[in-house]
């Protein structure tokens, strides 16, 4: 009697599932003719609350804010949805997260992260479902790698990429020539070093000096006999705020005549700390773009704030309205045929528009776009370099 | 200056920074035999006193009032009580405990207590400070305290406006007084013989009346003021001041100190010096020598110490067998 029940139970079990999969196959076909209530999903992961939910949750508003535009413009067949997971800052969430996204299989494409800590841990979830992941914040260099391309790309600079546009502006528009390097041990401060070393080389230049400190050093007097004797005319600083601004007081103290120079690690208030006339000068590069100095930007920021967020625009909300600008394009290159393998290829070897510029990405899926602006502390306060009276030459830097 | 003059100027600084530490350690050392260890987190507690005193008596409108200089004493001694409290603190909970255990106990819980200083410091600065005032941490452009894990900014109380060289030259002036003040106050005052006394032999100092007792308590809060004034000195040459900074301070003070022989003031003047002339002569002469200047400063320590374990001034024990 028992088994008879089971059978019958199993029987019907197995019919029901049958005519499931039949609807279904035939809801897809629907989709692909007519167009009506087909859905394209995309995974979006960044710290919406957390220590970091500020900047995580603009980011959230303005790549929803892309994806509810494409949506209105009806240049898509189908209505594209995201998935929006909250990652905390922390990465077994961000872990849980990304096997949510990766299980929905109309998802096609991912794309995530502030935390680079939290992006380590999701990347091999990704890989392995063989969804791609655009990276939009998270900027620790080793991240995109030949290991993990095509699949991970990532359209946020990192942190060394900021060299770059640094090096141009002190060694091309300034013409600096007698860089004397320091910076702290650590490898963010050796990938800068590294890095900077090699812009000069690029130019067919070389250090007048190099010198490596400790983290939490506070006494650069005896580095700084050495810039003196070498001639320099320009300090380049591969660390960050903490032992940059004592840096540049010395600097001052000792009276060496010389430009300070360095990446974002040093954009901080916490570089205004030291007096006004010791921190005047300091000439820092920061990602991203001034953004109501160009008509994209501008529309953006109006967008942004006609719809009304809580959150106001942080420095990589730009980054992830970028992010959905490129997945947008990318799904457009696709045409009918969205897969995450198609999505995979469109990403990785297409050329994007967008607010901050033209993305393309190099071999190992990093963004050949660094976005970068200089910013300079005139009267102990942060300028834009393009509005400060150093750009129109009523003041000079060091050195000069 | 010439370079040469400059790295003098830098030498002579580091050490008169890392003098006061170990100073702090040879007197603890002296009336207990034991090493207190969290000596560069109380001194580091003592700048911090000074930057949340400036800026509650600023924000009070104190500071604007009175002449620099009586200010400049009102935060001093401020900081002077408040690290004397924490001297004495540090002696009732991780020493005393321990009198009678083996000399390894009470190492471990100043280390301990060290960190803790250290932590609670950072944690609770800023809301502490903020609720009481609300403005200002530097004289020439106010400032708003910010978290207390960030580096602070040190109020430029010496010599203000002025050249950092005058700045300089009345920090080497004041560690020297102090030198000077404690010479005298260990070999002219009662109170001073007895801590000798205590240090050379602490029954026998019992027994002809010494009220060890008292002289330890007193050794403690004089060694709080010392670090306090350590740590003013400490944070305007530094101009910025980390909570976690006592540890290499700590550290680097303690190597002094042994260098110089644990229990003679002298000695730590001298090992103070040592080590902030090898350093600063390791990073100023020798091309890439900056990442090497503490490797370099320790091996130097640690020769010192193999070839002269008494310390260059400690005298010779002879154990009588």
């Amino acid at each position: 009697m028992k088994k008879r029940i089971l059978a019958i139970g199993v029987t019907v079990c197995m019919i029901a599932g049958m005519v499931l999969t039949g609807c279904g196959g035939s809801g897809g076909s629907g989709g692909s003719s007519g167009g009506d209530g087909k859905v394209v999903k995309l995974g979006f992961l960044s710290p919406i609350t957390g220590a970091n939910a500020a900047e995580g949750a603009a980011a959230r508003n303005a790549f929803q804010m892309a994806i509810d535009q494409a949506n209105e413009s009806g240049d898509y067949d189908y209505k594209i949805e995201v998935i929006e997971i909250d990652d905390k800052s922390d990465p077994s969430t961000g872990v849980a997260g990304a096997q949510k996204i990766v299980s929905d299989p109309d998802v096609v494409a991912a794309t995530g992260h502030w935390n680079s800590g939290v992006a380590e841990a999701t990347i091999p979830v990704f890989k392995e479902a063989e969804i791609p992941m655009l990276i939009w914040g998270a900027i620790a260099s080793d991240l995109t790698s030949k290991d993990n391309y095509p699949w991970i790309t990532r359209s946020a600079p990192t942190d060394v990429q900021e060299n770059v546009p640094l090096a141009k502006a002190v060694l091309d528009d300034m013409g600096y020539e007698k860089v004397f390097i320091i910076s702290d041990t650590t490898s963010y401060g050796q990938g800068n070093s590294k890095a900077f070393k090699a812009e000069l080389a690029d130019r067919g230049l070389k250090e007048v000096g190099f010198e490596e400190v400790q983290e939490g050093t506070v006494d650069f007097r005896a580095i700084l006999t050495k810039v003196k004797s070498s001639g320099a005319d320009c300090v380049y600083w591969g660390g960050v705020v903490t032992e940059g601004s004592l840096l540049k007081q010395q600097m001052y103290e000792e009276g060496v005549n010389a430009l300070f120079c360095g990446i974002s690690g040093n954009y901080s208030e916490d570089f205004l700390k030291i007096p006004a006339e010791a921190a005047e000068g300091a000439l820092v590069v920061k990602p991203g773009i001034v953004l109501d100095s160009t008509e994209d930007g501008k529309k953006f920021i109006e967008d942004y704030e006609a719809a009304g967020f809580s959150e106001p625009i942080g420095a990589y909300t730009p980054y992830a309205y970028t992010a959905a600008e490129i997945l947008l394009q990318a799904l457009k290159e696709c045409g009918d045929d969205v897969t995450p393998e198609a999505m995979r290829d469109a990403i990785a070897n297409g050329s994007f528009d967008g607010i901050m510029g033209t993305t393309t990405f190099d071999d190992i899926g990093q963004t050949e776009l660094v976005a970068a602006y200089l910013n300079v502390v005139q009267d102990g306060k942060w300028t834009v370099y393009d509005d400060s009276e150093y750009a129109d030459g009523t003041r000079t830097f060091g050195g000069k | 200056m010439s370079r040469f003059g400059n790295l003098l100027m830098s030498a002579i600084l580091c050490g008169c920074t890392y003098t006061l530490v170990a100073i702090g350690y040879c007197l603890f050392f002296g009336v207990l035999d034991v090493v207190v260890f969290c000596c560069g987190d109380i001194a580091i507690f003592g700048a911090f006193s000074i930057i949340g005193a400036f800026t509650i008596i600023w924000s009070a409108g104190v500071f604007q009032a009175v002449p620099t200089v009586v200010a400049v004493l009102i935060l001093l001694i401020v900081a002077s009580i408040l690290c004397a409290v924490l001297g004495l603190i540090t002696y009732r909970i991780s020493v005393k405990p321990f009198e009678k255990s083996s000399a390894l106990m009470p190492l471990l819980s100043t280390i301990a207590l060290g960190v803790v200083i250290k932590e609670v410091l950072g944690l609770i600065f800023q809301p502490v400070i903020n609720s009481m005032a609300t403005s200002v941490v530097r004289v020439d452009d106010p400032k708003t305290v910010v978290g207390g894990r960030n580096p602070q900014s040190m109020p430029q109380l010496i010599a203000a406006g002025g050249s950092t060289l005058t700045r300089n030259l009345i920090i080497i002036v004041v560690v020297a007084l102090i030198l000077l003040a404690l010479f005298f106050f260990l070999n002219k005052t009662k109170l001073g013989l007895s801590m000798q006394a205590i240090s050379q032999n602490k029954e026998l100092a019992l027994m002809t009346g010494v009220n060890v007792k008292s002289a330890i308590r007193w050794t403690f809060i004089i060694g709080g003021v010392l670090l306090a004034i350590g740590g003013f000195l400490l944070g305007n040459y530094q101009t910025i001041i980390r909570f976690d900074g006592g540890t290499m301070y700590g550290t680097k003070g303690f190597a002094a100190a042994v260098v110089g022989g644990l229990k003679s003031t002298w000695g730590a003047v001298i090992g103070g010096m040592l080590l902030g002339f090898v350093e600063v002569f390791t990073a100023g002469l020798v091309p890439g020598g900056t990442k090497f200047q503490n490797v370099i400063a320790f091996i130097v320590v640690i020769i010192f110490i193999v070839f002269k374990p008494e310390g260059i001034i400690g005298e010779k024990i002879a154990e009588k067998v």
